[in-house]
């Protein structure tokens, strides 16, 4: 028998209650290899990662790393009235604590940070999501290697460096939490093409490093130099799976997802 | 007026603005790390001062002040705590968790205040004062109880101040404040954290209940007022920065102290709610905010 897969989704369902964003997501990550989502903006994407990392209970279905199960067993629990609004005994499914601790590292999307802390204290509190899977300080010095810009702003304010810059530190976190599987939800939203350029290179520097990807992004090409597979995601639920050598073009992908009509 | 009324005029004013400061910082740290107004804060003072007290100097032969003190803080922080586990804790992720808890710590301040109440009695009681006596330089006469009280206002609020930023626990809980989505990610126990804030913010009531015990007789009701004043001093100063609200107290002390002796004792409250107004009608973010962030 072949080891358990890196990652693993089993029937996956999930949302903001009352409304269901995604069902039935099911797919396994083989270990070593890399995988991309792609799919239209609005369709559950976002929303699907981050009921992997724990911010969102999963409704159904179960999530597995490394064979090991990060939901609790059963069905989500329900309130059992409507009327009581107390839930301090209403358990959750998930526990993001734990999916840090496991090594899946999430670097979410747009994700500004925290605006008041300088680039350093914020460097220093992904130190500690590392749990001794690897050296911090190692790590921090690669961080500052593949992004020079950010070790000339070390003592300035989150809420003071440009968007580019705030990507850069986003990914810099999700490498120092020394990641044993890194998801990079759109890292290049909203760059300019020099940035995003400097931004693929770092990414793909880190994926030498060793680290698996789940890259969600809307750059074909940008997706092709990175992944394995290309799994395509739309109405919540995966759609088509494409392996690398026969990945299509942005404008050919751009047709099987929407028609004709689309253009 | 002679020069020495105005220096006693000033010096109860910054005496009052060291008060109001540990008031203010303890409801300031719990409203931008949870976001969350916490009433029963003026319960938690009035808790704070009755257990320094019962600890402290019940008889004859209480444990003493720093035994008071100390187990003040201890106590307070554990009641912090249970109040952020029963009546916050669980509306957390409500959309409406704002106005929930406003309600939920609203009922926690009157149980609490009713328990005081229950164990202590209605009737009115005094701290011994931490110093005994008067300083004295040259013409200005000042009891050594409230220089000692500014000394350790100051000296508590850099402390937490130093925590907050050096600390790894205080950057955590900075973070947590600033974007809990992004804090849940890189694995930080945000409820925890929030725990910590309240206890934190608790055992600071306890301290400003403590001091208070000891210049004003002290009864279970007492908690509205300095409640009242801290939540002036917040909205005054801003939240924007750790200091914000501590400029705002001695600000508020000074002008308290100040219209008392010139205006009367009476219309205090109401100078200090009218300066309030203007500054919510001219600066909302507060004195010492920030125009772009609004907790």
């Amino acid at each position: 028998m072949s080891a358990a897969p890196l990652l693993e989704l089993r029937g996956l369902s999930g949302g903001y209650e009352p409304v269901q964003v995604f069902r039935d997501v099911t797919l396994s990550m083989e270990a070593g290899a890399s995988i991309g989502l792609f799919g239209p903006n609005g369709h559950g994407k976002t929303t699907l990662l981050k009921t992997v990392s724990g911010l969102i209970d999963p409704w159904r279905g179960d999530i597995l790393f490394e064979g090991v199960r990060l939901n609790r067993e059963g069905a989500r629990g329900r309130r059992a009235s409507q009327n009581l609004n107390y839930d301090a005994f209403t358990g959750r499914r998930m526990d993001p604590r734990r999916v840090v601790r496991a090594g899946l590292i999430h670097v979410a999307q747009g994700n500004l940070l925290f605006p008041e802390l300088t680039v350093r204290e914020t460097l220093d509190i992904a130190t500690l999501a590392t749990h001794g899977r690897g050296d911090a300080q190692a790590l921090t010095r690669t961080a500052l290697t593949l992004f020079p810009r950010l070790s000339e702003r070390l003592d300035q304010k989150t809420r003071f460096l440009s968007g580019g810059e705030r990507q850069m530190l986003s990914v810099s976190c999700g490498l120092i939490a020394a990641p044993k599987l890194l998801i990079l939800d759109e890292p290049t939203l909203g760059l300019s093409p020099k940035l995003r350029h400097e931004l693929g290179e770092a990414v793909r520097a880190i994926k030498k490093t060793g680290v698996p990807l789940v890259v969600v992004d809307q750059d074909v090409e940008f997706l092709k130099s990175l992944i394995d597979t290309l799994y395509l995601f739309d109405h919540g639920r995966i759609s088509g799976r494409i392996a690398r050598a026969d990945m299509p073009s942005h404008e050919s992908l751009m047709r099987m997802l929407f028609g004709e009509a689309a253009h | 007026m002679t020069s020495e009324t105005f220096l006693a005029v000033c010096l109860g004013g910054v005496v009052l603005g060291a008060l109001y400061a540990l008031m203010a910082t303890g409801l300031a740290v719990v409203w931008t790390t949870l976001g969350i107004f916490n009433f029963a804060h003026g319960a938690f003072i009035v808790l704070g001062a009755y257990v320094a007290w019962q600890v402290g100097n019940a008889n004859a032969d209480g444990a003493g002040f720093l035994a008071g003190a100390g187990a003040c803080v201890v106590c307070l922080f554990l009641v912090g705590v249970l109040f952020h586990w029963l009546l916050v804790k669980p509306f957390e992720r409500k959309p409406n968790v704002v106005l929930l808890s406003v309600v939920t710590t609203l009922a926690g301040a009157s149980i609490l205040e009713g328990l005081t109440n229950l164990v202590w009695g209605p009737r009115s009681k005094q701290l011994d004062p931490i110093a005994a006596g008067d300083a004295q330089w040259g013409g200005l006469v000042m009891s050594r109880n409230e220089l000692l009280m500014i000394a350790l206002s100051v000296a508590i609020l850099a402390a937490v101040g130093a925590f907050l930023r050096y600390s790894s626990v205080g950057r955590s809980m900075r973070a947590v404040a600033q974007n809990r989505e992004a804090a849940q990610l890189l694995g930080l126990d945000v409820a925890r954290l929030y725990a910590l804030a309240f206890g934190l913010s608790a055992s600071l009531a306890g301290i400003a209940g403590l001091f208070i015990g000891s210049i004003r007789f002290m009864t279970p009701t007492m908690g509205a007022e300095p409640l009242m004043k801290a939540l002036i001093v917040v909205i005054f100063g801003g939240v924007a920065r750790f200091t914000s609200p501590i400029y705002a107290a001695f600000v508020v002390g000074a002008v308290e102290a100040f219209s008392s002796y010139y205006v009367g004792l009476y219309w205090t409250p109401a100078v200090l709610f009218a300066l309030m107004i203007v500054v919510l009608m001219i600066k909302p973010e507060g004195l010492f905010g920030k125009h772009e962030r609004s907790v």
